[in-house]
């Protein structure tokens, strides 16, 4: 007996009976269960979830501390401060970013992307650190810009990091980092089911099991970290939200409408300046965070303090009804010209704060336009203030899916889910139409970058079966006809190939040339059936990707296309000319 | 032979991802125990923030530099987000510089809270009663009343009560303010100096009989309280026990003579007692010489309304009454009361039919005009 033949006899012993079942107790046996691959990727999964969440801790406190030595531990700093703290931070931040880490501008999310689509999981640790120290500098001196995206990318660099240290496959390796990036935006958001989604939505684009997993393990054990030390209140103090009646939604659809503006105003304006700004001389390279410091620190002093930082509390304040709807509109639109300024100036830090504070402050006057214009009409001022940031975010950032259970997770409030969806679809649909291109797919592309675009691949036309095929045209074959009658047949029919109808069920086909050897070797008179045999054509269904025809037209002359209700009945025939015909209309429409 | 390599790799494989594993968890660990002390630094500086922009805030509004306190109150709920008492003190700061609506929001944030707070409850009411929102404001007070409050539960809710009660009859809801009385009496013991407090409470809000009560049990405990002698005077004046009266007011005339309040209700008993012919204990002559009085009033009275009548008064009610004043006029002699003592009640029935009709409409009724329509109405009460 060879030594195959021998390893083949072990294994088929140990694989029944009562040594199979020992086998499946056997230490070896177990670790080799836990540790598979994809098992480990989860367990690690949720390592990467405590560590990045354990960061974005520290970041918050650094954000704090920065705060409180920077700008003081009042509510209203003096003059000087507001004027010279952001200005020499911006200068302090620009010699940081242009030397020492030059990984840390740009937008985490486009980096967790790069790293998922061209750098088969890569992100420099020294990504993370330039981020966590820039971005603490920059909000804690009160640059118009948010913690999330910082936290984001970096989850995402210490996710890559452990994944190049435990030497990860490079298929697990591409993954790690939008798990990464999931924990920190759970920590940072405090809202682990957005976090998912958005890394879903904009990052990785598709679902599938084991994706998944990993992204909500990551999430839901960084945001438990999160809480542990940060307490399980959530951000905003949502007020009590309630839609009083159906009218209302059209006050909900006006807001939308507001939104979506808005979100092209925004995104218009940093589509425009950004590429402006790094055109500028590179000396200006040093002082542009410096200027955008000064300019939002000269807002502050004329009295809008509100628009520095992420500005978090006076969220919470707008939804509980603490300005006019006129000072809120101001602060909505001094909030978009401070962070343009500070992101455009190439300063570290996200856009999420101060998308939820744009959208807050205009939800909120919106909501206060109409206590006073059509009383009947309106709910709270908080219920606009909390649905407004759901329509920047998918106006703005164009994540429609996020935008909605984001604000669900925030108020816990399903009730308020009729008005959310809608404002948000107008507000994406409105910035859709007048900005075609999402903010980040338009960084990506500043910075020379073509990445896939999530948008445009959810929206993408897919090509069906329905979409190339033939109508089956009048003579169908039966596997009981002979080959002299079937010759006929396929001669009277003016085609190439036919289809035929096996029994007891079942489909093939033949061609013509097939037909004329068998007349011309004496088999006319012998049924279709005793000549072909039982071999039957794999069928397709009319909804079927045109890619899976692909997968028989080269192997069959002829491929029918049947009902899902009754596989006996054809609905058209697909060829391979059929196929490449329709892809190439489709690259010409 | 070809089994050993393999079996080579999986024993590394897995002596290498355990180990991986135990680093990660050793990691996790040291970074956890890490990220703990920063916290308590963090937190730590935190609560000393709040507390020290707390405590400035407090002294900023001791002394009622309010605009300072906004600020040292927002300062210490950067610090301690959801501090209620901070919060409360904002209100309270807010409310001082009259910018009522932000204070409003901040206190029905807390409301929705903590709907149980007593003091949340009470400024709500306040803002509210101030907004003149009746059906807010009751609500708010109610809540206060039944709310919890820290320290001396039953002397919260009493005060809340005492509030609400000043705010009924300000609101002149004099029928609820009796109800809320009736719900304090409750809780006050019968020798409590309190119970003159209740009763001018009661008097106010034209609960006279109660009044009256709080008044004698005022009484019972301190039998020189001039207060209550008044109280229980004015009350049973109301209540148009005139001799009772007379007596309570002339103790409070005896007690504080230089109370014009007192001597002036005192006056007006007294000439109420001697202008009311069914007095007991009254002698035939006294008794005709006072409707005799009465009579001439009568007459005064109609001499006073506008000759063409009014729309309180018809000119034809006028006439009326006066052919029938002037008929029994002639009658209207000691000598023919003394025989005819029916005639006592026919003269007094059209005095008080003419003082009635007139008090609409006509001049304004002199003191002797008032004290008939008092007579008058007890006696249509008996």
């Amino acid at each position: 007996m060879s030594s195959q033949a021998q390893t083949a006899v072990a294994d088929e012993e140990a694989h029944s009976g009562p040594a199979r079942r020992w086998a499946e107790f056997a230490p070896a046996s177990v670790l080799r269960f836990v540790f598979r691959e994809d098992r480990f990727f989860l367990i690690l999964s949720v390592f990467i979830g405590i560590l990045s969440g354990l960061l974005v801790v520290c970041f918050h406190y650094a954000m704090g501390w920065c705060q409180i030595y920077l700008l003081g531990t009042g509510a209203a700093p003096s003059t000087v401060r507001l004027l010279l703290v952001p200005t020499l931070a911006g200068l302090v931040i620009a010699v940081l970013v242009i030397h020492v880490f030059p990984e840390a501008r740009g937008s985490g999310v486009n980096q967790t992307k790069a790293a998922l689509y061209i750098y088969n999981g890569y992100i420099p640790l020294k990504a993370a650190v330039g981020k966590f120290i820039t971005s603490a500098l920059a909000i804690g001196s009160g640059h118009s810009l948010g913690p999330e995206d910082p936290s984001l990318q970096i989850g995402a660099s210490l996710a890559s990091a452990i994944g190049r240290r435990l030497r990860l496959s490079r298929d697990r390796m591409r993954l790690i980092a939008p798990a990464g990036a999931a924990a920190g935006l759970a920590a940072a958001f405090n809202a682990p089911i957005s976090a998912v989604l958005f890394v879903i939505e904009e990052v990785i684009g598709r679902w599938t099991a084991g994706i998944l997993g990993s992204v909500v393990l990551a999430a839901v054990s960084s945001a438990v970290v999160m809480r542990w030390f940060l307490g399980a209140e959530p951000f905003f103090r949502i007020p009590t939200v309630r839609m009083q009646q159906p009218s209302e939604l059209i006050a909900y659809s006006i807001l939308g409408v507001v939104g979506g503006l808005a979100s092209v105003v925004f995104s218009s304006g940093i589509a425009f300046l950004r590429p402006v700004c790094k055109r500028l001389r590179p000396w200006t390279q040093y002082l542009q965070p410096a200027v955008a410091g000064l300019l939002t620190g000269c807002i502050a002093v004329l009295g809008a303090p509100q628009v520095m930082g992420a500005g978090y509390v006076y969220i919470d304040e707008a939804m509980h009804g603490q300005f006019t709807w006129q000072f809120l509109a101001i602060l909505g639109g001094l909030k978009i010209l401070a962070t343009l300024m500070s992101f455009v100036a190439g300063t570290p830090g996200g856009m999420f704060a101060p998308t939820l504070f744009i959208g807050a402050m205009l939800g909120g006057a919106v909501g206060g336009a109409q206590h006073v214009l059509l009383p009947h009409l309106s709910g709270s001022v908080g219920t606009y203030a909390l649905v407004g940031m759901g329509v920047l975010f998918a106006g703005f950032l164009r994540a429609p899916m996020t935008s909605v259970f984001m604000v669900l997770e925030m108020s816990g409030n399903y009730s308020i889910i009729v008005p959310v969806i809608l404002a948000n679809t107008i507000a994406y649909v409105i910035s859709r139409a007048l900005q075609p291109v999402p903010i980040f797919d338009a960084l990506s592309r500043q910075d020379g970058v073509e990445l896939p675009s999530m948008e445009e691949q959810r929206e993408e036309d897919v090509l069906h079966v329905e979409d190339a095929m033939e109508p089956p045209g009048e003579v169908v074959l039966d596997s009981r006809d002979t080959v002299g009658k079937a010759a006929v047949l396929m001669e009277q029919s003016g085609r190439e190939a036919l289809v035929i109808r096996l029994h007891p069920s079942g489909w093939g086909s033949i061609t013509s040339q097939d037909l004329k050897a068998l007349v011309q070797t004496d088999r006319g008179s012998q049924t279709l059936e005793a000549v072909l045999g039982k071999d039957q054509v794999p069928f397709l269904h009319p909804d079927h990707p045109l890619d899976m025809a692909l997968r028989y037209v080269d192997r069959w002359p002829l491929v029918p296309v049947v009902n899902r209700a009754d596989l006996g009945k054809l609905e058209g025939v697909i060829t391979e000319h059929d196929v490449l015909e329709r892809y190439r209309d489709f690259g010409r429409e | 032979m070809a089994k050993g390599p393999r079996r080579l790799d999986l024993s590394r494989y897995l002596r290498r991802k355990p180990l991986d594993l135990a680093l990660l968890t050793g990691l996790a660990v040291v970074a956890f125990v890490f990220v703990e002390g920063l916290s308590r630094i963090y937190f730590a500086q935190q609560r000393s923030l709040a507390e020290r922009w707390s405590a400035r805030g407090t002294a900023d509004l001791k002394a009622q530099n309010y605009p300072a306190a906004v600020a040292d109150f927002r300062s210490s709920l950067l610090y301690a987000r959801d501090n209620g008492i901070y919060q409360l003190d904002l209100a309270e700061a807010l409310l001082g510089m009259k910018r009522t609506d932000e204070a409003y929001n901040y206190l029905i944030n807390l409301w929705e809270r903590e709907p149980e707070n007593g003091m949340v409850n009470l400024e709500l009411a306040r803002i509210a009663a101030q907004r003149e929102d009746t059906h807010q404001a009751l609500r708010f007070y109610h809540d206060a009343i039944y709310a919890t409050w820290p320290g001396n539960q039953e002397e919260e809710t009493q005060n809340c009560r005492l509030e609400l009660i000043h705010y009924l009859l300000r609101s002149h809801a004099l029928a609820q303010a009796q109800a809320e009385l009736m719900a304090l009496e409750a809780n006050i013991p019968d020798d409590s100096p309190e119970q003159v407090q209740l009763g001018q409470l009661f008097l106010q809000a034209q609960g006279y009989q109660q009044a009256l009560h709080a008044f004698q049990l005022g009484l019972r405990s301190n039998r020189r309280n001039h207060e209550a002698m008044l109280g229980a005077g004015m009350a049973a004046f109301q209540l148009g026990l005139y001799p009772a009266a007379e007596r309570y007011l002339r103790d409070a005339v005896i007690t504080s003579p230089h109370d014009a309040q007192s001597m002036t209700w005192f006056k007006k008993a007294r000439f109420v007692l001697e202008t009311d012919p069914y007095l007991p204990d009254l002698s035939e002559v006294q008794k005709n010489r006072i409707a005799l009085n009465a009579f001439a009033t009568a007459g005064n009275r109609l001499k006073v309304c506008p000759a063409q009548g009014s729309p309180a008064v018809p000119a034809a009610v006028l006439q009326g009454l006066e052919q029938q004043w002037t008929k029994l006029k002639p009658q209207m002699t000691e000598w023919r009361l003394r025989r005819n003592p029916d005639l006592v009640n026919t003269a007094m029935d059209l005095a008080f039919q003419i003082e009635r009709q007139t008090v609409i409409g006509c001049a304004a009724p002199t003191q002797a005009d008032q004290a008939l329509l008092l007579i008058a109405n007890l006696h249509e009460e008996n």
